[in-house]
C-alpha cells in the first residue's frame, strides 16, 4: 500500500509510486513542482530513503541516487511509496 | 594574431565549477549579469598553446528544463551562442545525479569534456570511478580532477583544446524506450529543414515534455508539429501512465543510473568519514539549533567588532584630510557641497563597505562553500515557512539584519523570480545594524531596554504579518524546498576571495552614486534654506499624525541617506545628545519605530532596483513609507493610551 513518504520512519525507505498534485492548490498549478522533483530524481519507481526530519515540521532529509536532499514538508507529504519490506 | 576560442563550464550546483574557474582564469576574470537578468555572469579569459580562450561559468543547474532562470539562460546561451566547447564539471562523488544533467548535454549536442571532480572525496567515500570506461560510454572525453588542489586542471585544459582542434567529439546519446524513440523520430523528421536554433532531436525531445518555450518556438514556425506533439505525448502516458515529461525524465535517470554503476565500484568503508559526521551533528534534532546560534553569534558579534574597530579607525584617518581641503577650498559653498556632499557621502560609503560589508561576504562564502548554510537552510525551513518563503531564504535575512544590501543582492539564490520578489521584500522590512544603533541608541538608552526590545517584536509582527499578505496576493506557485546537501569540504580560499571581491566592487558600483547624489541633494536644500520651509510642508504627518516635533521630519529625511544618520541629524538639530531632555519618551518611541520601517536606505534602494527593476522597487518604497507613517500614527495613539508619554 502506498503511503506519503512523511509516515516513514527515519530509516526507513521504499520505492516511490506516484507524486501527487493538487489541483485544488493555488490556482490549480502543481506542473512546476511536479518537474522539479522529477529533475531532481525523484522518478516513480527510485528507492528513496528517510534519513531524518527536521523537528516542528520542518523538511524531510531523503537520500535518493546516491545523495543527499532536503524537501520540504508540503512537498513530502504529496511523494507517496511502496514500503520496502 | 592568435585564435579565439571560448569555452563554456556547465554543471550542478556546488560541484566545484567556480573553483576550476578560478584555476582556470586567475585574476582575468570579470563577474557581471546576463543581460537583463538577474543571474549573475561570471566570464575571464586565459592563454594556451596559442589560443585566446574565453571561458564562461555557467550557473549551476541540475537541468536544462525551464524551472529557474538559470536553467533557461545556460540552454540559451548553450543553443544560441554555441561556444567551441562546454567543460561539464561533474561531482564524482554524486555520480548518478551529475550524469543525469551530462546526458541532457549530450542531448543539446554540442562539444564535450568531462571534468571529473572532487575525485578525493569519492574515494573518501568509498566510490572508486574507472574514468576510461565512463569516457567510453559516453563518447566524451573525461578528465579526473582534484580542482582545489589544483590537480587535472593542465590535463583538463590539454584535453579541452584538443577536442575543440581535432573535432572529434561524438557524443553517444542514450536511446529511449522504442515506443519513445519512434515517436522523437517523427517530431525531429519534421523539424530537420525548420532552421531552429536547438537541435531538432532535443526539440523533439523537448516538446515531447511540454517545455513551454519551445512549445512557443515552434508554434511560431509550424502549430501544426506542436500539435502532433501533443497527441504523441498523449499516446506515451496512455502507454506509462505517468505524464510524459516524467516518462522521459526517469528514463534518462535509470541510464545515468546504469551509466554510474557500470564505472563505479563501491567499497564499504568501516568509519564514517568526518565529514558526515559533521553532518549529523549540525543537522541533529537537538544540537543543531544550538550550534545554528552560536555560529550566527559569533559571526555577527566577530564582524561588529571588528566594523567597527575599523570603521573609527578608517573614518579617523580620512577626516584627518578636512584640514588641508578646508586651506585649498576657501569658497564656503563650494566647501560645503564638495566635502559635506560628496566627500562625507565616499566617507560614509569606505566605513561600511570595507569594515563590515567585506568581512560580511567572505564569512558568507566560506559558510556556503563549506556547505554550512545549506544545513542552516534545513534547520529553518519551518521558520523562513511561516512567512511564506523557504528555507534557502533565511540566508539573506539573516544577512539583513548586518546590512540590507548584500541581503537584496542575496535574494538571488531563490529560484523563482516570485520567491526573489518576496523576499526582497521581507529583507527591506528587517532592522539593519544602522537601525539598530538608532533603536538601541534613542529608545534603548533614553525609555528603557524592554521598549526596544517591544519595537523589534513589533517589527517581527509586521514582517510576518505582511510576508504572509504579499505570499497570498502574489501570484505564481510558491516554491518549496528542495535542496540537495553536498559534502562538507574544505573551502577553496582563492575562490572566496575573488567572490568577496566582486561583491564588494559590486555594492561600491550600486551604492556609491545613488549615496553621493542623494548626500549633494540634502546638502543643497539645506545651503538654500529649505529646510524650514520642508519641515513645515511635513508638519501635519510630523507633529499632527505621529506627534513628533517639528524639527523631526528633516532627521527623517536624512534617513534616507543612512539609517543612523536620522539619529544624528537629531542630536545636531536638537543641540543636544541627551535626548530625554528634549524628546518625550513616546516621541523617541514612535520615531524609531517610524525609522525601522518607513524607508529601504538609498543603497538598499539602489540594491533592489538592481534586482527587480525599477517598477517594484519604487512600489516598496512608496509602500513602506506610507506603511511606517500609518503604523507610526497608530502606535502615537496607542501606546499614548496605555499611558507612555
Amino acid at each position: 500500500m502506498a503511503v506519503p513518504l512523511t509516515s516513514l520512519k527515519a530509516g526507513e525507505s521504499g520505492v516511490i509510486s506516484s507524486i501527487r498534485t493538487n489541483p485544488a492548490d493555488r490556482r490549480g498549478k502543481g506542473w512546476g513542482f511536479l518537474k522539479r522533483l522529477v529533475d531532481m530524481g525523484l522518478t516513480p519507481g527510485t528507492k528513496i530513503t528517510v534519513i531524518k526530519s527536521a523537528p516542528f515540521g520542518g523538511p524531510v532529509e531523503i537520500y535518493v541516487r546516491g545523495s543527499r536532499l532536503a524537501l520540504g514538508r508540503g512537498m513530502a507529504t504529496r511523494i507517496f511509496v511502496e514500503i520496502d519490506k | 594574431m592568435k585564435k579565439k576560442l571560448t569555452i563554456a563550464l556547465a554543471g550542478n550546483a556546488n560541484v566545484g565549477k567556480s573553483v576550476i574557474f578560478n584555476q582556470l582564469t586567475g585574476l582575468h576574470q570579470h563577474i557581471g549579469n546576463w543581460p537583463g537578468k538577474t543571474v549573475e555572469k561570471a566570464e575571464g579569459t586565459l592563454h594556451f598553446k596559442g589560443y585566446e580562450i574565453d571561458v564562461i561559468d555557467l550557473p549551476g543547474i541540475y537541468s536544462l528544463s525551464t524551472f529557474s532562470l538559470e536553467e533557461i539562460i545556460s540552454r540559451e546561451y548553450i543553443a544560441f551562442e554555441k561556444p567551441d566547447l562546454v567543460i561539464n564539471v561533474v561531482d564524482a562523488s554524486v555520480l548518478e545525479r551529475n550524469l543525469f544533467f551530462t546526458l541532457q548535454l549530450v542531448e543539446l549536442e554540442t562539444p564535450l569534456v568531462i571534468a571529473l571532480n572532487q575525485i578525493d572525496m569519492a574515494q573518501k567515500k568509498g566510490i572508486k570511478i574507472d574514468h576510461e570506461k565512463l569516457s567510453e560510454i559516453l563518447g566524451v572525453p573525461v578528465v579526473p580532477t582534484i580542482a582545489i588542489r589544483g590537480y587535472g586542471i593542465y590535463d583538463l585544459l590539454k584535453t579541452a583544446v584538443e577536442t575543440i582542434e581535432k573535432k572529434t567529439a561524438n557524443p553517444s546519446r542514450i536511446r529511449y524506450g522504442k515506443e519513445i524513440e519512434e515517436r522523437i523520430e517523427k517530431i525531429a523528421s519534421l523539424l530537420e529543414e525548420k532552421n531552429l536554433p536547438y537541435p531538432p532531436r532535443w526539440t523533439a525531445i523537448k516538446l515531447l515534455e511540454g517545455d513551454e518555450k519551445i512549445r512557443e518556438e515552434v508554434k511560431k514556425i509550424d502549430p501544426k508539429i506542436l500539435n502532433l506533439a501533443q497527441e504523441l505525448a498523449r499516446e506515451i502516458e496512455e502507454i506509462h501512465g505517468h505524464s510524459c515529461s516524467t516518462v522521459i525524465t526517469s528514463e534518462r535517470y535509470e541510464a545515468a543510473g546504469r551509466i554510474a554503476r557500470e564505472v563505479q565500484k563501491i567499497q564499504p568503508i568501516s568509519k564514517r568519514p568526518l565529514s558526515q559526521r559533521l553532518h549529523d551533528l549540525t543537522t541533529n534534532k537537538v544540537l543543531g539549533y544550538p550550534i545554528m546560534f552560536s555560529v550566527v553569534l559569533l559571526i555577527f558579534y566577530g564582524i561588529f567588532t571588528f566594523g567597527d574597530y575599523t570603521s573609527t579607525y578608517i573614518g579617523d584617518f580620512l577626516y584627518g584630510f578636512e584640514p588641508l581641503f578646508d586651506q585649498i577650498i576657501r569658497d564656503h559653498i563650494l566647501k560645503e557641497i564638495v566635502w559635506n556632499g560628496v566627500i562625507e557621502a565616499v566617507i560614509a560609503g569606505v566605513t561600511i563597505a570595507l569594515p563590515y560589508i567585506v568581512p560580511f561576504y567572505f564569512i558568507l562564502y566560506i559558510l556556503e562553500d563549506s556547505g554550512y548554510l545549506s544545513r542552516v537552510a534545513f534547520l529553518m525551513d519551518i521558520v523562513m515557512h511561516k512567512i511564506g518563503l523557504h528555507g534557502k531564504a533565511f540566508i539573506p535575512v539573516m544577512l539583513a539584519y548586518g546590512c540590507n544590501v548584500p541581503a537584496c543582492l542575496g535574494c538571488r539564490i531563490m529560484e523563482t523570480e516570485r520567491e526573489r520578489l518576496l523576499a526582497s521584500f521581507v529583507v527591506t522590512l528587517i532592522p539593519c545594524a544602522a537601525t539598530t544603533v538608532v533603536v538601541l541608541g534613542l529608545v534603548g538608552k533614553f525609555v528603557g531596554i524592554e521598549w526596544a526590545i517591544l519595537l523589534y517584536a513589533i517589527d517581527l509582527v509586521i514582517i510576518f504579518l505582511l510576508g504572509r499578505i504579499a505570499f497570498k496576493s502574489l501570484p505564481g506557485e510558491p516554491a518549496e524546498l528542495i535542496m540537495e546537501m553536498h559534502e562538507y569540504r574544505i573551502p577553496h580560499l582563492r575562490t572566496v576571495v575573488n567572490q568577496t571581491w566582486f561583491r564588494l566592487e559590486e555594492f561600491i558600483k550600486i551604492a556609491f552614486p545613488l549615496m553621493i547624489l542623494s548626500s549633494v541633494i540634502i546638502k543643497a536644500i539645506e545651503l538654500f534654506g529649505l529646510f524650514d520651509p520642508l519641515s513645515a510642508l511635513m508638519t501635519p504627518i510630523t507633529v499632527g499624525w505621529l506627534g513628533l516635533r517639528r524639527e523631526m521630519g528633516i532627521a527623517l529625511i536624512f534617513g534616507i541617506l543612512r539609517k543612523e544618520l536620522t539619529l544624528i541629524m537629531l542630536a545636531t538639530i536638537l543641540g543636544t545628545t541627551n535626548f530625554r531632555i528634549a524628546l518625550s519618551p513616546l516621541q523617541m518611541f514612535v520615531f524609531s519605530l517610524v525609522t525601522m520601517l518607513y524607508i529601504p536606505c538609498i543603497a538598499t534602494i539602489a540594491a533592489c532596483i538592481k534586482e527587480l527593476g525599477w517598477k517594484k522597487a519604487i512600489f516598496i518604497t512608496v509602500f513602506e513609507v506610507l506603511f511606517a507613517l500609518l503604523v507610526g500614527g497608530v502606535a502615537y495613539r496607542i501606546f499614548g493610551f496605555f499611558g507612555l508619554q
